[in-house]
């Protein structure tokens, strides 16, 4: 056939899912991981939020009434189809008779039966693909326990009968992300991975590929925080609005990273026009006029300082990078300090990378001098921290996944339906290594 | 129908009960090792007499009693297509969770839909009459599970084509 | 979600997006669709320039049926030369939009709905042809019909999957369409026949169906399709044949564009509730088995309080 149907990217995050097919630049859509269920009509509203809407018995049973009323009547037991997903989910659920649900918690599929249902609509409403016509590359978080891997396969192979499978490690598809770097010259799946999206941050030590769990370290701090933190600035300065979208704007149009607060304090003081005013238009076409100030650097400052906005976690993000990477295997930390890959939203601000990448420096060549000092007189080789920054950080494991996927062999590497139905859902625990060593 | 269920149930519940009457055993065929003597099958001296019980020609249940354990297979009512893809499908989907069930055998004896391997050391850890209770639970409930399934797939489908041949008029 | 959309959703929520005003960016996206269509979106002269490309696997039978002119109607000013390796090309300029805001919502719809006025060509010639037929049929008697008008059209046959087919049929009082369909999957066949069963009753069993469409199915080619050349007959159950037969209430010119729309989604709106019914029997499966799981922890013994305290408040454990 001289045009394969593309395969069918799908990163399923805690917060948002991001959905397209291999071969394009950014995925096709980007919606929120939720899905609004008719909340059960006469039952409390609160009643077990994690119950999938079930009845014991089919409505149609127990409503009892003649067989062959002609009547398209909802008493047929098709509850199950009456859902949205994404942003039609969040504004069916601020109407009445719809509850909202989060499949996703923590990176990991916690309610098969809403999962199931929001890969349905996304397939069949968002993509519109057939799936049997198409191969899929789904993502996983790191640590994820295999008996999920095993669940997805279920869904994915029997009630959908996609034509292929692969499920891949967010860390190492946001590591392949970072080939369109110009400053990636080798192609490794070695390197440690800073991803950090709305609710926390890990950071991910992977070495060829694999990520090296008992390493693994979250910080939770990440985008939200940065919101709260921008809005009670907002607050305490008594801005006209500070409401959560307002501050979350200003986070995402005027936030930077700068190399020393105290200095860039000082600049503020020189320079009043690095004071900026913010216009935020309500929808009933008002609008008002607010100062955007100090929060500009102090709001990503907290990854840096974390103790100007938390009070129980205190560690800077470079050490916990640092320490991460010191707790594993001496014979990777080479190349874990010299391809630090970042991604997701909250790593996007200006300069973020140079400043971890000299933070980061700063403590290794601490180190390095102190054991010199210590070896009387042996010199030391020096070692290499780079962190790499790339245009497509925003959906990095989703763009990597779409690079991998439009890859010839890609193909090879999947499970197909025929060696499912012939080995079980266990073939899903193995998957050989995308991009690994020995593919293109 | 329903008037040949109890007695079936009851049967299999007394058969179950006897049977279960099981104890630690050691292999006899390889030092320190202790095996499910109805699975290993290596003394037949071990082995007790298999027994159907039949409801009718397509459902019944076969107790197979050893000195430590007893293999339980069940046959689910299947009177057409429709209810054997489902009864397999449902079977699968129990096995998929095997490690759960404890009990559950992965694979079913030869000839029936569900097995269930239960050893000595699963009616120490547990109540033996609970074990017999969850066997029969389950018996009833699979039934009862497969026709709803089939009643909700036909409704559905009646609901499915209505809606696709509505929008014509 | 009962009904699947006609168009298609990221081209349409793209093409509002980018007419609303908002700064031009560069797009190059290339975006699926049922059966194997495929688009592609893109700015190859300036961000202002969206140029979208459709290909469709049956385009040269569709082409054959007068896809090109149903084409031309819809897209007319618009149509550029056919990108290399897709079908057919239109090349909306963002500096020259339509300046009423029902016209540009007109457009984006218009322009979403592609892959359906491009499938579209063949049934509109049915429609066509049944008009013709009908009224020459109206003169004669039952009889005396000319061999040509009992008969009614050719078929028109579209292979718009690998192995799947729609065939169209137009005569003197209906339009036959008929889907042959292929189930890989055991699960699959005997659900869809399960479903098929029931579109062939709806129509008998319910009182205001009585004006839809007539359906059979069948394993077996119908009548219809004698003489079609490419039918394989394999009896193994895996092929069967969908048969709409469309009455004249539904081919008359006000029906016609729903109808069109409708029936084009069949075979994937068939497929998508074929999946949605084992999804939901899924979660049944997953809650009975949850159920059982409890009987059976019914089985073990409570914990009994493993921790006592001395009279001093320390605690113990007791082995064992």
């Amino acid at each position: 056939m001289a045009s394969q149907t593309p395969a069918v990217v799908m990163d399923n995050g805690t917060g948002y899912s991001k959905l397209g097919f291999a071969g394009n630049d950014s995925p096709s859509f980007v919606f929120p991981t939720a899905i609004a269920t008719k909340a059960g009509a006469g039952s409390a509203a609160g009643s077990a939020p994690g119950r999938p809407p079930v009845a014991n018995k089919p409505s149609f049973l127990a409503g009892g009434g003649g067989g062959a009323s002609s009547h398209l009547s909802a008493k047929r037991g098709t509850e199950d189809l009456d859902y949205f997903i994404g942003d039609e989910a969040l504004a069916a659920a601020n109407g009445p008779g719809y509850a909202i649900n989060y499949p996703i918690r923590h990176g990991q599929i916690e309610n098969w039966d809403h999962m199931e249902r929001f890969w349905s609509n996304s397939i069949f409403k968002y993509l519109r693909v057939e799936p049997e016509d198409h191969y899929f590359l789904l993502t996983e978080p790191p640590l994820n326990p295999p008996e999920n891997r095993e669940n997805t396969a279920e869904i994915m192979f029997e009630s959908f009968n996609c034509a292929g499978l692969y499920i891949a490690v967010q860390a190492v598809l946001a590591l392949a992300a970072s080939w369109t770097s110009s400053k990636v010259t080798d192609r490794s799946l070695t390197g440690t991975v800073i991803d950090s999206g709305d609710g926390v941050t890990h950071v991910i030590p992977v070495a060829e590929g694999y990520v090296i769990g008992s390493s693994i370290k979250s910080i939770p701090i990440a985008g939200r925080d940065i919101t709260y933190f921008v809005q009670s600035l907002l607050r305490d300065r008594g801005e006209p609005d500070s409401s959560l979208k307002t501050a979350e704007k200003v986070k995402e149009e005027y936030c930077y990273v700068c190399p020393d607060i105290v200095k860039e304090f000082a600049r503020y003081d020189r320079e009043p026009d690095r004071f900026l005013k913010h216009t935020v238009t309500s929808p009933n076409g008002r609008s008002v006029s607010i100062d955007v100030g100090y929060e500009r650097f102090l709001a990503p400052e907290i990854f840096f300082n974390p103790e100007i906005y938390s009070s129980d976690f205190l560690t800077p993000l470079p050490n916990v990078v640092d320490g991460v990477i010191q707790s594993s295997p001496i014979d990777v930390r080479r190349g874990l300090y010299k391809n630090i890959v970042l991604s997701g939203g909250s790593t996007l601000y200006k300069d973020f990378g140079r400043r971890l990448q000299r933070d980061i420096r700063h403590l290794v060549d601490a180190r390095i001098r102190a054991s010199e000092a210590r070896s009387g007189g042996a010199r030391s080789g020096g070692l290499d921290v780079a962190v790499v920054t790339h245009k497509r950080q925003r959906h990095g494991p989703w763009f990597g996944g779409s690079l991998l996927g439009q890859t010839p062999e890609f193909r090879s590497y999947c499970h197909t339906k025929a060696e499912y139905d012939e080995i079980g859902p266990s073939i899903v625990r193995r998957f050989a290594l995308l991009g690994g060593p020995g593919s293109a | 129908m329903s008037t040949s269920l109890r007695p079936y149930l009851q049967c299999v519940r007394s058969s179950l009960s006897a049977a279960l009457a099981i104890s630690n055993f050691a292999s006899q065929t390889s030092e320190r090792h202790n095996v499910p003597e109805i699975e290993a099958a290596s003394s037949p001296e071990l082995l007790l007499n298999p027994l159907v019980i039949s409801r009718n020609s397509d459902e019944r249940t076969f107790i197979e009693p050893s000195v430590n354990s007893v293999r339980v297979s069940l046959k689910v009512k299947q009177a057409d297509e429709i209810e054997h893809i489902l009864v397999h499908k449902f079977a699968r989907f129990l096995t998929q969770r095997a490690d759960a069930f404890l009990i559950l055998r992965r694979k079913p004896v030869e000839g029936y839909d569900i097995s269930f391997l239960i050893t000595n050391f699963h009616t120490e850890a547990m109540l033996k009459h609970k074990i017999v209770d969850f066997v029969i639970e389950f018996m009833e409930e699979v039934d009862k599970e497969i026709s709803e399934m089939k009643l909700f797939l036909n409704a559905r489908a009646r609901f499915v084509a209505e809606s696709f041949l509505t929008p014509f008029d | 979600m009962l009904l699947l959309d006609y168009h298609n959703v990221l081209i349409h929520s793209l093409l509002t997006e980018r007419f609303s005003g908002s700064t031009p960016v560069s797009i190059d996206q290339v975006v699926s669709d049922f059966d194997g269509v495929t688009f592609h979106l893109s700015t190859p002269e300036s961000k202002t320039k969206i140029l979208i490309s459709i290909q469709v696997k049956c385009f040269r039978e569709l082409v054959q049926y007068g896809a090109q002119q149903v084409l031309e109607r819809e897209y007319g000013p618009y149509i550029v030369d056919p990108e290399p390796g897709y079908d057919f090309s239109v090349l909306i300029d963002l500096e020259n939009l339509p300046a009423e805001q029902e016209e540009k919502h007109n457009l984006i719809m218009r322009l979403a709905l592609m892959k359906r006025n491009a499938m579209a060509a063949p049934f509109e010639r049915a429609f066509d042809e049944f008009a013709k037929l009908s009224e020459e049929a109206s003169r004669y008697t039952t009889e005396s019909a000319p061999q040509g008008v009992k008969e009614g059209g050719e078929v028109m046959a579209i292979h718009y999957r690998e192995e799947e087919a729609i065939y169209i049929k137009a005569s003197h009082d209906r339009v036959t369409v008929i889907f042959s369909t292929v189930f890989r999957e055991e699960t699959d066949r005997i659900f869809g026949k399960v479903f098929l069963q029931e579109f062939v009753d709806a129509r008998r069993r319910v009182l205001t169906l009585q004006n839809a469409p007539q359906v059979l199915f069948r394993n077996d080619p119908p009548l219809e399709l004698a003489g079609v050349p490419g039918l394989q007959n394999v009896n193994d159950g895996t092929l069967s044949y969908v048969t709409f037969v469309l009455f004249p209430r539904h081919l008359t010119p006000q029906r016609r564009y729903e109808n069109i729309s409708h029936i084009q989604i069949f075979r994937d709106y068939f497929h998508y509730h074929i999946k949605a019914s084992k999804a939901y029997i899924h979660t049944r499966m997953r809650k009975r088995t949850a159920d059982f799981l409890q009987v059976l922890n019914r089985a073990r013994p409570e914990n009994e309080e493993r921790e006592r305290k001395t009279a001093s408040g320390r605690t113990f454990r007791v082995q064992g």
